[in-house]
Formats: C-alpha cells, sequence, structure tokens
C-alpha cells in the first residue's frame, strides 16, 4: 500500500505544477490584472498611475520570470499576499478558509447522504410504488436545479419571508462564539447545498439496490428464511454501496463548485467566497494558491476514496 | 392548597426573575448599528488602507477624518480636523489650523501627522493613489503644532477636495514601516488607529468589520456603542439581510425602492450619484470623426423617455457633462428626440459610406439589469436611424483592461456606455476629457483631442478665483454641448435605504462613497 500510496503522490505534485502553470497562463490571457480591478471606472486613474502600482507589484517583468518567482516562493511555502487584501499572506488566508469549506461540504455531504440513501433503499424496495415515484420526480428536480437558482430561492424563502435562518454569514456580526449561532447560520446553506448531491446518491443508491436485489445470494438469504429488513440492510445495501462510495468521492470536485455558489450567496468565509472574491479583483497570488490547495485536496481526497474502496470491498487490491 | 399557593409564588418569583434578567440585559446591551456600508458602487469592502483607497470613504471617515471635508449637501468644504483653513492670494498656500484632538491609542494628534501623511501620499513606494494627483505640493510646513501650511509650486484648484479624501494617519504608530511595508503591512486591517468616533475592533475576514465608540471623541462621545459594516458579495444579499432586520442599513439598486418605498419600517434616501453617464466616442476610429454623426446619435436616443420609464424619472437629462444649475449656462443645444433629424443628419455626413449597418461594438461595464435595459433601449433607437450597435457587457477589469491597454485594441471599444464623476468637484471630468490627459498621462483613452474644449479646461483648473470658478466650468459645458466630445446621457440619482429604527443617520449616494461629514457620533438607534 505505502508504495502506491507514494507513486500517487508524486504524480500529484507534478499535476499540480502543471495546474499551477496552466492557472498562471489562464489568468494572464484574461482581460484585466488586480491594478485594473482596483480602478473605479467612475473615478478615473492615468495610465501612468496604473503602471507605477503594476511596477511595484512585479507585474511589469517578463510573465515565465513572474511564474518562476512565484514556484520558487510557493516551494518553500510561501505563496505570496493577497494584492486587495492589505498584504494578507495567502497561505493563512487560504488555510483559514478550508475550515468553514469542509465544514459546509461535510454537513452538506452528511445531509445528503443520509437523504439519499434512505430515500434510494426506499425507492429501490418499493419500486414504481407512489413513494418511488414522488421521491423519483423530487430527484429530478433537484438534479436539476443549478445551485445558485436553489441558494437564492431558499436565501429569500426561509430567510427573507419566514426567516427562520439568518440570511447570511457564519456568525453574527459582533456576538461571542457560540456552536448554536454557527448552526443557525450552518443550517440553511448545507441544506441547500445537499439538494443536488442528496437527489443524486439517491437515483444512484436506487438503481444499484435494484440490481443487487435480483443477485442469487438475496434470493439465497430470503429463502433461508432471513427477515426482510436483514436482508436489504446486511445482503443488499452493503454490496449496493460499492458505486455510490465511488460517487461520493467524485463529487467531492463538484461539491466544490457548489460550495463556491452557495457561498457567494450567503456569504459563508470559505474557499468558494476566497475565490470568487479572488477572481473578481484578479488577486494573482490568491487565486493562485487557492486552487493549489484545493487541487493538492482533490488528489488527496481522491487517493483516501480509492483507498477507502479497497476497504469497503477486499476484493480490490490498490498496490 | 398549600401546593397551589406554592406554584403560583414559584411561578410569579420566576416571571419577575425573568422580567428583571431580560431588563437588565436589554440595559446592558451595546446600541449597535449594522449596515452594508460598503455595498454598491460607493464601497470598496476588503480595502483599509486609506492610501490606496479608490471608494469605501463614507466607512473609512467613520474611524479616520481628513483635515477637511465636505459637507452633507456635498454643496462645500469644511473643517473636518482641521477648524478652520485660510488661503493666500495667490492659491499656493493653505494654511490649516487643526483641532484640539487624540488618536484612539490616545496620543496627540498634531501638525507632524499632518506633514507625515502628505510626504506618505506622495511617494509612489506606499501605493499611493494620490501621488499625481498631489503632484503640485511642494512642501508641508510645522510652524507648531496645531498649525499645517501646505505649500504649492502651482496654484491647485483642485486640492481641497483631494484632501477630502486624504485621511490623516498617524506619525507615531506608522514611521517605524518602510513605505513598502506600509503597503503591504496588516497594520490597516489589524490595528489602525484614526481620530473619528469610532475606533477599530476587529475584521473578521470577509464577514464584516467591528467598530466601538471612542469615548474621547471633541465633538462628544457617539450616541451608538458600536458600528458594524457587514460585508456582503452583492446588493440583492444586502438587501435580504435588511429585510430580514439582520443590518439597519445599505445601498439598493434603484429597482429596489419600490419594496421600501411605502414600508414604515424603512426611510429611502435619495441623492445624485454625481456620475455622468455617457456613450464615448472613441476618437481613434474613423465612425465618429464628423461632429452630425455625433449630433445624430444625440438626436436619435430619446433620453427622457429611456429616464421617465426605466428610472422612474430619478435621472436629470444632461446637454453636457453636468447637471448642477450653476455649472450648466442658458442657451444649451438641448438635441431633442428627433430620428428624422438624426437620419437627414448621418446622410449629410455620409453614415452609409462611413459605416452603414456593420456592427458597432458597445462596451460597458454596467451589468446590472436596469442598465441591461437602458442598453437594449438605446441600441433600439440607433437602429431606427441606421446605427447598429452591438452591446457588449464586461466586468470591470476586463473593461479597464482592454480600455487602459498599453497598445489598445481600438476596435473593441469604438463606443462606450460609461460614467465618469462630475462632483462635488467639476474639475472630476478633465481626466477623461482633456486632450492633455491621453494615455499614459491621464485617462482620456477615447482619445478625445477638441482644442475648446481643452482650452475651456485649462482656464477652469487654473482659475483662482472661486466666483469665477462656475463661469470657467459653464465654458466646459458649452464646449461639451458644442463639440459633444461624449453624447452625454443622464446623470441618475442613487439609493439607500435605512430602517425606520435609526435615528440622525446620514447617509449620501456620493461617488466613491464621499467622503462628507456625516457625523457618525450622532447615529444612534432605537431598541
Amino acid at each position: 500500500m505505502l508504495p502506491y500510496i507514494l507513486r500517487r503522490l508524486a504524480t500529484g505534485l507534478l499535476m499540480l505544477v502543471a495546474l499551477s502553470i496552466l492557472v498562471f497562463v489562464l489568468l494572464r490571457l484574461a482581460p484585466g490584472d488586480p491594478i485594473d480591478a482596483y480602478v473605479n471606472p467612475n473615478v478615473a486613474m492615468s495610465q501612468a498611475e496604473m503602471a507605477a502600482l503594476r511596477a511595484r507589484l512585479g507585474f511589469d517583468q517578463p510573465l515565465p520570470v513572474q511564474y518562476l518567482a512565484w514556484l520558487r516562493a510557493a516551494a518553500t511555502g510561501d505563496l505570496g499576499f493577497s494584492i486587495q487584501r492589505n498584504g494578507v499572506r495567502v497561505l493563512p488566508l487560504v488555510l483559514e478558509r478550508i475550515g468553514p469549506t469542509v465544514l459546509l461540504m461535510a454537513a452538506g455531504l452528511a445531509i445528503a447522504i443520509v437523504l439519499g440513501i434512505a430515500a434510494g433503499i426506499l425507492s429501490a424496495v418499493r419500486r414504481n410504488s407512489p413513494t418511488d415515484i414522488g421521491f423519483s420526480v423530487v430527484a429530478f428536480f433537484g438534479i436539476s436545479s443549478p445551485a445558485f437558482l436553489t441558494a437564492i430561492l431558499g436565501l429569500y424563502l426561509f430567510s427573507v419571508v419566514l426567516r427562520w435562518a439568518p440570511s447570511g454569514g457564519m456568525l453574527t456580526p459582533g456576538a461571542p462564539f457560540s456552536i448554536s449561532d454557527l448552526l443557525a447560520h450552518l443550517v440553511l446553506p448545507a441544506c441547500l447545498l445537499s439538494i443536488g448531491h442528496a437527489a443524486l446518491i439517491m437515483r444512484y443508491m436506487r438503481a444499484s439496490l435494484l440490481e443487487v436485489l435480483n443477485q442469487d445470494y438475496v434470493r439465497t438469504a430470503r429463502a433461508k428464511g432471513v427477515k426482510e429488513f436483514w436482508v436489504i440492510m446486511k445482503h443488499a445495501v452493503r454490496n449496493a454501496l460499492l458505486p455510490v462510495v465511488t460517487l461520493i468521492g467524485s463529487t467531492i470536485g463538484i461539491a466544490v463548485g457548489g460550495a463556491i455558489f452557495i457561498e457567494s450567496v450567503f456569504n459563508w468565509p470559505g474557499m468558494g467566497l476566497l475565490l470568487i472574491n479572488a477572481v473578481d479583483t484578479r488577486d494573482y497570488p490568491v487565486i493562485m494558491g487557492a486552487t493549489l490547495i484545493i487541487g493538492a485536496c482533490v488528489i488527496v481526497v481522491n487517493l483516501l476514496t480509492d483507498m477507502a474502496y479497497a476497504a469497503v470491498d477486499p476484493r480490490i487490491q490498490v498496490a | 392548597m398549600q401546593l397551589k399557593t406554592l406554584t403560583r409564588a414559584i411561578s410569579v418569583a420566576a416571571l419577575l426573575g425573568a422580567t428583571a434578567l431580560t431588563t437588565s440585559a436589554a440595559a446592558q446591551e451595546p446600541k449597535t448599528i449594522t449596515g452594508g456600508f460598503d455595498v454598491g458602487p460607493g464601497g470598496f469592502q476588503g480595502n483599509f488602507n486609506p492610501l490606496a483607497a479608490t471608494g469605501g470613504f463614507t466607512w473609512l471617515n467613520v474611524y479616520f477624518e481628513p483635515l477637511v471635508n465636505y459637507n452633507a449637501d456635498l454643496t462645500a468644504i469644511e473643517g473636518a480636523l482641521a477648524n478652520e483653513y485660510a488661503v493666500n492670494a495667490d492659491k499656493t498656500e493653505y494654511t490649516f489650523k487643526l483641532a484640539n484632538e487624540t488618536w484612539h491609542d490616545g496620543k496627540p494628534f498634531t501638525s507632524k501627522d499632518v506633514k507625515f501623511t502628505v510626504d506618505l501620499a506622495k511617494n509612489g513606494e506606499t501605493g499611493t493613489v494620490f501621488a499625481a494627483r498631489l503632484n503640485a505640493v511642494s512642501s508641508v510646513e510645522m510652524p507648531d503644532e496645531r498649525t499645517a501650511v501646505i505649500k504649492l509650486s502651482r496654484p491647485d484648484a483642485g486640492l481641497l477636495a483631494t484632501l477630502t479624501k486624504l485621511m490623516i494617519l498617524p506619525e507615531h504608530a506608522l514611521s517605524g514601516m518602510t513605505p513598502k511595508e506600509l503597503a503591504t503591512g496588516t497594520w490597516w486591517a489589524t490595528k489602525p488607529i484614526g481620530t473619528g468616533p469610532f475606533k477599530f475592533k476587529q475584521y473578521v475576514s470577509d464577514q464584516y468589520v467591528e467598530l466601538v465608540a471612542d469615548d474621547d471623541y471633541r465633538l462628544g462621545r457617539p450616541k451608538a456603542d458600536r458600528v458594524i459594516n457587514r460585508y456582503f458579495k452583492n446588493t440583492a444579499a444586502a438587501v435580504a439581510a435588511l429585510r430580514a432586520g439582520e443590518i439597519q442599513f445599505t445601498y439598493v439598486e434603484s429597482d429596489d425602492v419600490a419594496a421600501f418605498k411605502d414600508n414604515k419600517g424603512f426611510k429611502v434616501i435619495e441623492g445624485q450619484s454625481f456620475v455622468a453617464n455617457y456613450l464615448g466616442f472613441n476618437q481613434q476610429v474613423p465612425l465618429w470623426k464628423d461632429v452630425r454623426v455625433r449630433q445624430a446619435v444625440m438626436h436619435a436616443i430619446d433620453r427622457q423617455a429611456i429616464i421617465d420609464s426605466l428610472y422612474g424619472g430619478a435621472a436629470t437629462e444632461a446637454n453636457c457633462g453636468y447637471v448642477a444649475k450653476q455649472l450648466v449656462p442658458e442657451g444649451l443645444n438641448p438635441y431633442k428626440y428627433d430620428p428624422a433629424k438624426a437620419k437627414a443628419l448621418l446622410t449629410e455626413a455620409g453614415w452609409d459610406k462611413i459605416n452603414g449597418s456593420k456592427p458597432i461594438t458597445w462596451l460597458t461595464y454596467y451589468n446590472t439589469p436596469q442598465a441591461a435595459n437602458v442598453m437594449a433601449a438605446v441600441q433600439a433607437m440607433l437602429a431606427q436611424v441606421g446605427i447598429n450597435v452591438v452591446p457588449r457587457v464586461v466586468d470591470t477589469p476586463t473593461y479597464n483592461g482592454i480600455i487602459y491597454a498599453g497598445n489598445p485594441d481600438f476596435s473593441q471599444f469604438p463606443l462606450v456606455y460609461a460614467g465618469l464623476q462630475n462632483g462635488p468637484d467639476p474639475s472630476g471630468l478633465n481626466i477623461g476629457l482633456n486632450a492633455v490627459q491621453k494615455p499614459p498621462a491621464g485617462a482620456n483613452f477615447l482619445r478625445i483631442d477638441m482644442p475648446d474644449l481643452t482650452k475651456a479646461f485649462d482656464a477652469a483648473l487654473a482659475e483662482t478665483n472661486p466666483q469665477q470658478l462656475n463661469a470657467r466650468y459653464q465654458d466646459v459645458c458649452k464646449a461639451m454641448n458644442a463639440n459633444l466630445p461624449w453624447a452625454t446621457m443622464w446623470v441618475a440619482n442613487r439609493y439607500g435605504v435605512a430602517s425606520a429604527k435609526l435615528k440622525d443617520f446620514v447617509w449620501v449616494p456620493a461617488p466613491a462613497g464621499g467622503p462628507y461629514n456625516a457625523h457618525p457620533e450622532k447615529w444612534s438607534i432605537e431598541k
């Protein structure tokens, strides 16, 4: 197992360098730079002043020089400082945002896994019943609703109209930290984030379980007089979970995408909000740093998924 | 019976206790005003460095202060950290008598701080955006602790307006840092000290900034205990928080105003944007060389109909870069809506040969639904007379990246829809219209080179007699009206909405957020 992990990590490192080059080039190809973002078009600034600001940040250097300088610093753990945030260093800035994003994604995924698997099992067991059809219709809506739409509608309904949850942020401004305050702010964005995933998991779970329920060993278990509940939970569900586990692992990347929208609508101080703000303001160092760390997380999560896959099904050998 | 009595007694005691606790808690709860102070075009979320500020002055001015400031009507400049000021006859020496104030850490504010701040603002290494605007300043002298004299190498009519944006910084706290360290330092967002009515307490990244009352403020202890500036990704999110009762103030888009107008729980604040909106003709493309084509554009657009239908009447038609009465002379060409005249002018100018019906890219950074409707209406009106414009909406960095490129591709912006600050200091238009302001010297990215207009601006900028200043800007207005460097559209109103619980709250939709004397020490909130 260890050589396999080391091999995967080495490949991951190369992928990260490739990713950083790609992002660096794409950023420079995109129109506008951090200074262009700085200037309010209604309150103009001269091109000479803008050039002076660019020179101070080193943007007047050739691109390879700029990239190599960044890479050299990044190799020592220095991801530079944010241009738009009064010199805040990128690494601590990005690291402090991982917690809120992980919290939001974990809460959203936990809700999605519980709801999706439960609904998938019920749908499969009661195939073609009104329950199955009802869950399927809801799932189709869930899958086809983009995150930004569900986020905005959810915000309007539950925060503005019903006032069941705060309209944004992670904690009440100025209030001392409390778990209840954090949970109050977390519940709505997490539930909205879970919608698409729950629907997807439900569809996969249903399809997978239906396939397993027709297997011989399930028939044998029933013939041996095992109670139906245990036939499903012990024999069928465990085997049906394999593709669902894969799905959950491979949708982490998609969850990051969903979290970006949710964080932006709810002003949740995670990686998504950080990245969107950084892209809006062309904050190159933050975009580079955040992309690098997200890339590293995805590589590690994929590795962990493969390892979890092996743990769930002992027939699979990762090494 | 005894049990019943006991139960009643316990209930009454519990009720009284709870009431006492609640009352006590309410009495101790600090009076907090929470708002989206950096929402909208005047805001600048995440910037704490006043030297680098291109907006967000409304908020910065709650804990920092400039020497002088606009009044809340934006009609005059008055004292702030300077109690009074005097200007010598040839307008090259400004003497400021400083207020008796202490910094938030208790150290006295003196003329040393003024000199230190002006010197920093002139030093490009600090990342300052003031260097060019202060290049007429030759020195700052300190005759005594309460007097600062700013000396100029030449008269600069815009100096006081520039000084309203220059927040005075503490020499004792910052002199130990190099200019470069200041530019990238975290002091601004972690432990800044100013002289304003509120003191910095904390910044929670991308969430909010919290200030607390400065008990020693020279104009009296603020009525509110805390002011919190909550951050929002967009105006819609701030409006949702306002409607949910989580904040008491935010800037709103004009489309949102109807939802608050008849609601007694809110007050709608309306004010002029001081931004002239225009269609800018790029002089580097052959389309707009003939003034008759530019006149045709003006006659083709029914500006009043757009103002009435899309702005709800909340905009003022502009026939030059200004709409302020004192700056607009009699006898301007009103360019009435007249499509037939527009067609005739285009025919006279030979529009068929110049461009005909070929599409013309119309670049803008305005990306609100209202702007989309305005552009659709203008596009249709221009199409009626045979001018085929195709809107291209991009974000601000992309827009600036295109128009300010080192070697610009002029075909990407033959026509723009934009705005430029025209007040309260009318010289704001100079940077975009004066021929000497062509890049790289200035921001005249349309490469407008109209001698009459340049001459009029130069005369206005050199005018040292305040009584003559309006007449000089009227000349600028006349030159704009005759030469049409832009097809001037309107100056629209902007809006904020405040909770009715707020008392003595002052907010003005000033460009870049002001600043102006909002007197935050007087703001209070009903429980």
